[in-house]
């Protein structure tokens, strides 16, 4: 993406020099009294800039798969759990999947996860309905999966209920007897009270033997919360309207602000997208700025989630061009006077 | 930018100065006063005392655990009413903002994070890149590797063991190596519930005790200046001071650094079978010249424990306040995040405090006992100032005893302990002494050519307020404090040693990545390019 002759910066529509885009970011941003950022993809420079230009402007931080990260989180800051990571978890002897949507949150679990277990582990997939790719149960979503899950946990405790299907009980008796089970699920996937159900389990598993959890959730939306987290101390949706800090995943839901009126101005980070852009204005299309950005990892240097090592890894660019989300969000924060950080 | 700070009573033991006297800032550095010339800017500094920049050798302050930590407790951390002009996210409770704000307000100008998982090092260093002021540094874990214990497994040898250790510090970054429950957590993972320093790890065949001398030699051989960081086994357990007693003896004349020794303080004595072993423990130290030990002091409040000492946070997971726990099976250590409240109603919390106040009263040279809580596992570093107090002054700390139940008074000798730490004693264990034992030779000190990190305080009838509120900070040569209050942000750099890497280590390390994980080794190294700024700083392996 050459920076010069072709346009990589539009206000209302037209081309314009990237200065001036800046600018009418900024009075944008500063006219606003609700602003929020949406979406948030980005790499780790892009997010520590949108979180800084949201605290200088007052504004509100989201990100596109937020719920099925808090979906996660909530259960684990309600009563805690047991957690390992992708590359631990290839040492299980048992890998419970959950919920139809685990092979949509980590497209490379086959090969990353199965793929890797030694020989003679077993791999058990609870499903809605259908027979699943390995040895599976259907046990239905919604209200019969929770009912499921719960009487796993009650046979799992040697609290036999008398209409347990055999297929469950059996399990229940296999996940005692395993050596180091993992349980996977998709947060997007599962309800709340689901995902705590299962960490009950997990807990009560381990009175006697190994278990552990490795909860799925899109690798962007777990950067933007650890490096939220580190910054602000809290995961996104998060506010800074009075100044400091506040989470409320219900009042900071970007989707619902905007929905109701009440943002009055959205940044729109997708460095991820094929199109990599910064689109600022209150509508989808076309947005009062936009900015082409580089792809990070591709045009320019970059760290970002990895979900095969559940951490940050640094991917630097074949052939640097372009500028990033970082260089965008810096360039507008430095306009409305924020301080050098 | 000459700057002269004048008339304050300079202290500074690795100098052995103790005098009023001016001190001379040029650049980022101290000089010897100058014959001429005009100081571009003079601070009176009489009636206060100026010091180097402290240092903490030990405080969890970044990685993935401690960030674990603060979303599991957002209730923890409410953030400052107020917001403090050009200094952003300084008003976020449990920001690295934060940290770097507070640390340098009371005057701390480098700090280590003592307990980063190889594999977690980058997300750390984005972290302590984002902590302002300070300089800072991380450990890394090994001891419950596998492909390190399965060297030890297959008698690889001593130069095997060093070339690895080597390879793991160049790839974290770090400047020191660390051991949590050596074999401990790798024996967790088979479902071993207690672990001490003669059992043996299943699969591996190696006992904790082999595998800390081992470590112990590689950072020895290596040159690396810091010792191996030891966590012990047993932590927390009554009559666990043998458990420590037991890893003292095993240093054997080699140096060896024991951290956080008040966990390990406790017998099994009194009527509650709980009671302080800390006599015995400080006189196995006095006499182990070649071990150093920093306390990990208690202090009565809310709080969290993290560790990547897993069994131990398994095992201790019905004590959490609230009443949650997380606990990481990581690719060797993990982490363990934990809440907890220590009450000044409790006999085993009072003991635990006691503990503490006994090893640095009982131990005799300034220069073997660090100051820490073990942030934030004892306490949070924000309860330094009120540590400091308890050490200097038999009058603050009766104030404290005659809140304590009496029963735990009863298994301790603190009442009976007379000895006031003086500010001499105070500049050594958290200046002189630290620097010394990382091996920063222009840290600790203000003698000429030391890094200009300087921390004046006026001292006060209420010591913990002098210390928590320095009257100035210089870091770097740039005043950032004033009155007790961060005036802009600067950014330090994190320390790091540079082993050289042999070439047969890093092949076989990246075979062992390549077929245990299918992935290529370099992707969980930190690369220097990725990061912002100019972000390390190597110390030099005298070896
Ligand atoms: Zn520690």
């Amino acid at each position: 993406m050459p920076v010069g002759s072709e346009a990589s910066a539009w206000i209302a529509g037209a081309p314009a020099p990237f200065d001036a885009a800046v600018a009418e970011a900024a009075r944008l941003l500063g006219l606003s009294a609700a602003p929020v950022f949406a979406h948030l993809g980005a790499d780790v420079a892009g997010l520590r800039e949108a979180v800084l230009l949201a605290e200088q402007v007052g504004g509100v931080l989201d990100h596109a798969d937020s719920p099925g990260l808090l979906t996660n989180l909530d259960s684990v800051r309600e009563s805690g759990a047991m957690l390992t990571t992708p590359l631990e978890a290839a040492r299980a002897d048992l890998v419970l999947l959950i919920g139809d949507g685990v092979f949509d949150a980590w497209p490379d679990l086959t090969p990353r996860l199965i793929d890797r277990l030694a020989d003679g582990a077993r791999v058990v997939w609870l499903t809605g309905s259908a027979g699943g790719r390995f040895e599976s149960i259907a046990i239905g979503t919604g209200v019969a999966r929770l009912a499921a899950l719960g009487r796993l946990r009650a046979e799992a405790k040697l609290r036999p209920l008398a209409s347990t299907p055999p297929a469950l009980r059996s399990l229940a008796q296999s996940l005692r007897a395993a050596k180091f089970g993992v349980a996977v699920w998709s947060g997007a996937d599962l309800e709340p009270l689901a995902v705590e159900a299962i960490h009950g389990l997990v807990r009560d598993l381990n009175e006697t033997t190994r278990f552990s959890t490795l909860p799925l959730a899109s690798p962007d939306a777990c950067a933007a919360e650890t490096v939220c987290g580190w910054m602000t101390g809290f995961p996104p949706r998060t506010g800074f309207a009075r100044g400091r800090p506040e989470h409320d995943p219900w009042r900071y839901d970007s989707r619902r602000m905007i929905a109701a009126g009440e943002a009055d101005c959205v940044v729109r980070v997708d460095a991820f997208a094929s199109d990599a852009h910064i689109a600022i204005g209150l509508g989808e299309a076309p947005a009062n700025v936009r900015f082409e950005v580089g792809r990070p990892g591709v045009d320019h240097d970059a760290i970002f989630y990895d979900a095969r090592v559940g951490t940050f890894v640094a991917r630097p660019a074949a052939s640097p061009a372009g500028r990033s989300v970082a260089q965008t969000l810096a360039a507008i924060r430095a306009r409305l006077g924020g301080p050098p950080c | 930018m000459l700057t002269r700070i004048a008339g304050g009573r300079i202290l500074d033991p690795a100098q052995s100065r103790d005098e009023v006297g001016d001190l001379w800032l040029q650049g980022d550095r101290v000089i010897a006063a100058p014959d001429h010339g005009r100081a571009d800017e003079t601070f009176d500094a009489g009636g206060c005392v100026v010091m180097a920049g402290a240092i903490d050798i030990h405080s969890h302050i970044a990685g993935a655990n401690v960030n674990t930590a603060r979303l599991l407790l957002p209730q923890q951390h409410r953030a400052h009413a107020s917001r403090p002009a050009a200094t952003p996210l300084a008003n976020a409770g449990w920001s690295t903002f934060e940290t770097g704000r507070l640390y340098a307000q009371m005057g701390f100008t480098t700090v280590v994070e003592p307990a980063i998982s190889p594999h977690h090092a980058l997300h750390a260093h984005l972290e302590l890149a984002d902590t302002p002021v300070i300089d800072k540094a991380i450990l890394a874990i090994l001891g419950n590797d596998d492909f390190g214990l399965g060297l030890m497994r297959d008698g690889a040898g001593p130069d095997a063991i060093r070339d690895h250790v080597a390879w793991t510090l160049q790839s974290s970054k770090a400047l020191g190596l660390k051991v949590i429950n050596a074999g401990g957590v790798a024996a967790f993972k088979d479902n071993v519930r207690s672990f001490g320093f003669d059992d043996v790890v299943p699969r591996y065949g190696v006992s904790s005790r082999q595998i800390v001398k081992t470590l112990q030699r590689a950072v020895h051989d290596l040159g690396v200046p810091h010792p191996l960081h030891v966590h012990c086994n047993n932590l927390g357990l009554p009559g666990n001071f043998q458990t420590a007693l037991d890893t003292i003896a095993a240093a054997e004349g080699l140096p060896l650094h024991l951290a956080h020794l008040q966990f390990y303080g406790y017998g099994a004595e009194g009527k509650l079978g709980f009671s302080s072993a800390a006599p015995k423990l400080a006189e196995a130290v006095n006499a182990a010249k070649s071990v150093t030990i920093d306390v990990g002091q208690a202090m009565f409040g809310q709080t969290v424990t993290i560790s990547s000492d897993v069994l131990r946070q398994f095992s201790a997971r019905a004590q959490a306040r609230p009443s949650k726990y997380v606990i990481i099976d990581g690719d060797a250590n993990g982490g363990g995040v934990m809440p907890y409240n220590y009450r000044d109603g409790s006999f085993a919390n009072a003991v635990q405090f006691v503990v503490g106040l006994e090893l640095f009263l009982l131990i005799d040279d300034p220069y073997r006992v660090y100051f820490t809580t073990d942030h934030p596992n004892g306490a949070p570093f924000t309860a330094y100032p009120d540590l400091f107090a308890l050490l200097m002054s038999r009058d603050v700390r009766a104030q404290w005893l005659s809140r304590l139940p009496a029963e735990a008074l009863a298994v301790t000798t603190l009442a009976s302990l007379t000895r006031e730490y003086s500010w001499g004693e105070i500049a050594t264990m958290t200046r002189a002494a630290p620097a010394r034992l990382l091996g920063l030779k222009d840290r600790g000190h203000l003698g000429p050519g030391a890094r200009a990190d300087v921390a004046i305080y006026r001292p006060g009838a209420d010591l913990a307020q002098t210390f928590r509120a320095a009257v100035r900070v210089w870091k770097d040569g740039e005043c950032v404090v004033r009155d007790g209050a961060l005036t802009h942000y600067r950014f330090g750099r994190a320390l790091r040693v540079s082993p050289q890497p042999d070439a047969a280590m890093t092949r076989r390390v990246a075979e062992y990545y390549d077929a245990r994980y299918g992935l290529d080794a370099e992707l969980l190294s930190v690369p220097e390019a990725a990061l912002p700024r100019e972000p390390f700083e190597t110390v030099a392996c005298p070896r």
